[in-house]
């Protein structure tokens, strides 16, 4: 097990301090905590959104980073791509392109179109691995978790040989009790947002769960282990907000401003940013073969979203059961501009809303977009409309 | 010794051009398109001539170009301004290698080889952000004459970041940080250079090799021209006659047409 | 074949396929008058093998939606869906299509019966979603079947090979599971000897198509791939396993292969022939072939005649001693193989360019399809960067008149051929010198 620490300087730091850190480090487009990683001597596998199994990765002792844009121009990205597509695959290319951050392997999935014709962009530009792995758009298939596993068997080879070292089931097991707990910890991060929204903001909420998918889980773990009693502990008194979902982040990732201006009128009490760090919902059982244990995790105990299609979790009950579960007022939907499945949901997330007659507000955004007053000034309405209501 | 000519038909101003077989401006013309292409075409034509003070008999070949290049009803053929402006920019520089074209509908970029054949193209021609429009909205939105942008930018030394990728958007962005109390030097700089980044992405599709080339009417722009050349690290070529490239351009193909006639048959089987 | 003369045999299959393109619409439009359902599928994995054994008719909606522009009014049908609150930016097929169902099944060349049963392949994600609103509209069991593509350009795996073999696996027992569902909704039983049949009649056109598609390297070349392919690749999907198919198919070679022996080309001063990436642009069809062809451009090949054929222009040939474990194996072939020709076909056609005597190459990426479109300027990079061959890159779409700004496209394509103009000039005194 690797002993690499690559952020430290937030260790016996007072909330507010190690709350800024995670921004920090989030918000850095030099992604120094990769940098730091791979001066030590690491492998880092790069992998776009929704869900990886980053278990394999971890496994093979490398840094599963994930890609999810970034604030910065595409000076070389723009030219690999044409017009009427979503930001954050530009960025993404963009961090490589730009030397910032350095990948010893790539990996999309078929979430989307442009994000598969990723695979094949990247593979033109660097030599080594660019793949697709393929997780099942047919999970209703008596085969797919068997399929999955073998999509999963194959996918090992590739990281071992990308690692220079084998992966034995001891190593997966270990990685999955780590990769548990920390989806434990983000469930219960979840819960203290659901149930005492005052005590943590959306945007200190979600740069403590995204500084994740930049450095090691075990790190990570340390982290949330120190800061979620310390948030149980905080002096925040409640506001009069009101409570809502947010729906839309499963991708392209809205701005932190954004939050934060959602977040002065409201209590995100739920949503689906970066949903792919707690897509599984349960423990992975670590007693048999744990590729298999992972392959039926994602099948059968997992979460939603509008690019994972599976008959048996149609994405507007699975919204409407997330609002009714987090006592929530309203809804945000929202979708990344350009995001075609995103932009499709979102009719008929409005369309289930309507039947019932909750509320919602409906909005785009783009990863990078720096003014929210037309936002603010239209939720806000919304907000005041329902209070006065 | 015959004359060639070119009629560029833009969407706001014509220009023409006469050359002589030493490949020589003669005799030029800028007017304004208006709304009767046709006559634009011929009246900047005719003036072109007068300015030459030699007799229209004389021109052996007449190409137009631009967009009304199929107006140009007097002329012999009509070639495309993409090649027309590739082939002026390396007749006046002759290590050019790629071209950037700005005028105020369109922005081109140009990837041409030494004897100013077109190898790449690749136009903004759907979006007025990135062109000289978005300068004309400026210029209304701060009520600035555009030939004073440039020189008012050049003063700024802290340029804002403007976001908004929609001329129609970026002048209530810009009323927007003037009632933020940003000043118009700083304004103008951010304008500058928003419209610089998009250009230089245009100029990376065709590949950003030297020498650079600055044509259109926005290369009369110094603040443009600094702008771009800090952030290609590299000083662009700019002509005084940056107006009239694709006129010019028109006139060389023209000549050739007149060479090649001369050219005996069996020569060219 | 003494007695064809040739004006009854060429442009044959042109004439041929309209008319029965037209009778089979109104066939389409008699049972959506009676109120039988049908089977909605797509053109990359349409499982017609399949769903004729159960005699489900069968509906493209991408047909039916791209007719609407080809027709001329897709925007009214575009602004329908919109005001019901999809995106612009969403694929305007969906969009189409979409409207229709609202509006009942109308549509330009008839009327479309509603569907019973939705099939679709994930060769394209938006089948997906397309897929998930007619759930909704119309309570419908929708079948996906999930074909693993290929990982990494470079890294196809064949059969006898072991993740080949794995992957068959689960694409036959989804197909089991299909014939299962099939079953259930026509309430007739499975018939093994149907399939073969219908398997033999697929196996006719795969191979005819090939032939055809290659016959096109003959100069001057017999059809144009843009026009008339597109022709063939609708009797290709529409008659799929169907002995009208079979025929039409091996018509179409006799009619090719005729043209190619007595040295007759669609073009009559074919100048430049040329390569098409993409899926044409149907709001101006007619029109921006023309802008080609007037400079003597010929589109001798294109990139959707394979995909949107569903990878059945690689002739994969059913082997009807093992039909369901054929059939698995060549839908995994196939239809991987449209994706690839979607993902990186800059491969396939730097192969062909010496066979095909490829002058250029048009890459036509349309904002409805990132399919098709989100790799298109990085393939066009890596192909400039691969070869000198020369290229043009116009963006417009295959719906949506709004983005297809026809000046600006004839703009871009005058100054391509006149690239490729003197580039020939300057061969020619190359190699007189």
């Amino acid at each position: 097990m690797s002993t690499i620490k690559v952020f430290e300087n937030w260790k016996d730091q007072p909330l507010d301090e190690i709350l800024w850190l995670c921004q920090e480090t989030v918000e850095d487009s030099e992604v120094m905590t990769v940098k730091r990683w791979r001066k030590a001597g690491g492998k880092v596998l790069g992998h776009f959104q929704v869900y990886f199994p980053e278990e394999i990765a971890h496994a093979a002792g490398m840094l599963p980073m994930k890609m999810f844009g970034a604030s910065v121009e595409t000076r070389n990205a723009d030219s690999r791509f044409g017009s009427f597509l979503c930001s954050i695959l530009k960025t993404s290319l963009e961090q490589v392109l730009s030397g910032r951050v350095e990948l010893d392997m790539f990996v999309t999935h078929p979430i989307c179109d442009a994000a598969r014709n990723l695979a094949p962009i990247w593979g033109r530009n660097y030599d080594y691995p660019c793949q697709i792995l393929y997780l099942p758009q047919n999970p209703n298939s008596s085969y797919s978790v068997q399929y999955l596993k073998e999509e999963y068997e194959r996918i090992q080879k590739v990281i071992e040989k990308v690692a220079g070292r084998e992966i034995t089931d001891d190593d997966l097991k270990n990685s999955i009790t780590i990769y548990n707990r920390n989806r434990e910890l983000l469930r219960e991060l979840y819960r203290i947002k659901k149930d005492m929204p005052w005590l943590i903001s959306i945007n200190e909420a979600y740069v403590l769960m995204a500084i994740g998918g930049l450095i090691r889980r075990e790190e990570h773990n340390e982290i949330l282990e120190s800061v979620l009693p310390m948030i149980e502990k905080r002096k925040a008194r409640k506001q009069d907000r009101i409570k809502v979902v947010f729906e839309g982040g499963f991708c392209e990732q809205p701005p932190l401003d954004m939050l934060r201006t959602i977040g002065r009128s409201c209590y995100v009490v739920d949503d689906d940013l970066l949903i792919g760090m707690r897509y599984i919902l349960e423990d992975i059982e670590t007693d048999n073969e744990p590729l298999h244990a992972m392959a039926e995790a994602y099948i059968n105990k997992s979460s939603y979203s509008p690019v994972q299609h599976d008959l048996r979790k149609p994405k507007e009950k699975m919204l409407k059961e997330r609002v009714k579960n987090a006592n929530a007022e309203a809804v945000i939907i929202t979708a990344a501009k350009m995001c075609e499945p995103g932009l499709e949901e979102q009719v008929t997330y409005t369309q289930e809303f309507d039947k019932d007659n909750t509320p919602y507000f409906v909005s785009e955004f783009e990863e990078n977009m720096s003014s929210f007053d037309h936002l603010e000034m239209q939720l806000e309405t919304f907000v005041e409309n329902l209070i006065f209501d | 010794m015959a004359l060639a000519a070119g009629v560029d038909v833009g969407s706001t101003q014509t220009k023409s051009v006469i050359i002589n077989e030493n490949l020589k401006i003669i005799g030029r013309s800028l007017i304004d398109t208006g709304s009767n292409v046709v006559k634009a075409a011929e009246k900047a034509y005719l003036e072109a001539l007068t300015d030459s003070k030699r007799r229209e008999e004389e021109v052996a070949y007449v190409i137009g170009t631009g967009y009304g290049r199929y107006k140009v009803s007097f002329g012999d053929t009509q070639v495309t301004e993409i090649s027309c402006h590739g082939r002026g920019a390396v007749h006046m520089f002759p290590n050019t290698r790629t071209v950037l074209d700005m005028g105020g509908q369109d922005t081109k970029a140009i990837s041409v080889s030494e004897t100013g054949e077109i190898v790449d193209f690749c136009m903004n021609d759907k979006c007025a952000a990135g062109t000289g429009r978005f300068l004309g909205a400026a210029s209304t939105a701060l009520d600035i004459p555009l030939d004073e942008l440039g020189p008012t930018a050049l003063q700024s030394e802290k340029p804002v970041k403007i976001s908004t990728t929609c001329t129609v958007f970026a002048e209530s962005e810009v009323l927007s940080w003037l009632g933020k109390g940003k000043k118009i030097t700083d304004i103008l700089l951010g304008v500058h250079k928003s419209i610089s980044s998009r250009s230089i992405s245009l100029l990376r599709r065709v590949g950003l090799n030297k020498e650079i080339t600055f044509t259109g009417g926005v290369a009369n722009n110094i603040g443009m021209v600094e702008v771009m050349n800090e952030n290609l690290d590299t000083k662009m070529n700019v002509s005084d006659e940056s107006h009239f490239m694709g006129a010019l351009g028109a006139a060389l193909i023209a000549m050739d047409h007149i060479f090649e006639s001369r050219i005996p048959m069996e020569a060219t089987a | 074949m003494n007695e064809v003369k040739s004006k009854d045999i060429v442009g044959r299959g042109t004439r041929e396929g309209a008319a029965l393109f037209r009778d089979w619409f109104q066939d389409l439009t008699k049972k959506a008058e009676e109120g039988e359902t049908a089977a909605y599928v797509f053109v990359m994995g349409s499982l017609a093998e399949i769903l004729h054994v159960f005699d489900l008719p069968m509906v493209f909606p991408e047909i039916n939606s791209l007719q609407t522009a080809v027709r001329h009014v897709a925007d009214d049908f575009l602004n329908t869906a919109e005001d019901y609150g999809y995106s612009p930016d969403i694929c305007g097929y969906v969009k189409a299509d979409f409207a229709m169902q609202m509006q009942n099944g109308n549509h330009p060349m008839g009327r479309i019966p509603k569907p019973g049963i939705a099939v679709l392949t994930n060769a394209c994600n938006t089948y997906f979603k397309w897929g998930e609103i007619w759930e909704r509209i119309h309570e419908i069991p929708m079948v996906s079947i999930d074909v693993p593509a290929t990982r990494e350009a470079g890294t196809r795996t064949w059969p006898g090979d072991d993740q080949f073999e794995r992957e068959k696996k689960y694409v036959k027992v989804q197909l089991k599971e299909l014939i299962e569902i099939c079953e259930k909704i026509t309430g007739k039983k499975f018939d093994i000897d149907r399939l073969r049949e219908v398997l033999g009649y697929a196996n006719t056109m795969s191979r005819g198509w090939k032939r055809v598609l290659e016959l096109n390297q003959s100069r001057p070349s017999l059809f144009n791939a843009l026009t008339d392919g597109t022709v063939y690749l609708g009797m290709s999907n529409v008659f799929r396993g169907t002995p009208e198919g079979a025929l039409y198919f091996d018509r179409l070679v006799e009619e090719m292969e005729y043209m190619s022996a007595n040295g007759i080309g669609t073009l009559t001063d074919e100048k430049f022939r040329l390569s098409f990436i993409g899926v044409p642009c149907y709001p101006i069809f007619r029109r921006f072939n023309e802008m080609f062809t007037e400079w003597g451009g010929s589109f001798v090949m294109s990139t959707y005649l394979w995909f949107a054929a569903g990878g059945t222009n690689l002739g994969v040939q059913y082997d009807l001693e093992n039909p369901l474990d054929s059939l698995a194996e060549g839908v995994l072939i196939s239809v991987r193989d449209a994706m690839d020709s979607m993902f990186h076909p800059e491969l396939t056609v730097l192969e062909q360019t010496e066979e095909f005597h490829i002058d250029g190459v048009v890459y036509h990426p349309i904002k409805s399809c990132r399919t098709t479109s989100a790799g298109m300027a990085d393939n066009r990079r890596a192909l400039m960067e691969n070869s000198d061959l020369p290229s043009l890159f116009i963006e417009s779409d295959m719906m949506d008149s709004r983005v297809v700004a026809e000046a600006q496209m004839k703009n871009r394509i005058d100054a391509f051929f006149e690239g490729l103009e003197s580039r020939k000039a300057q061969a020619a005194i190359m190699g007189g010198a």
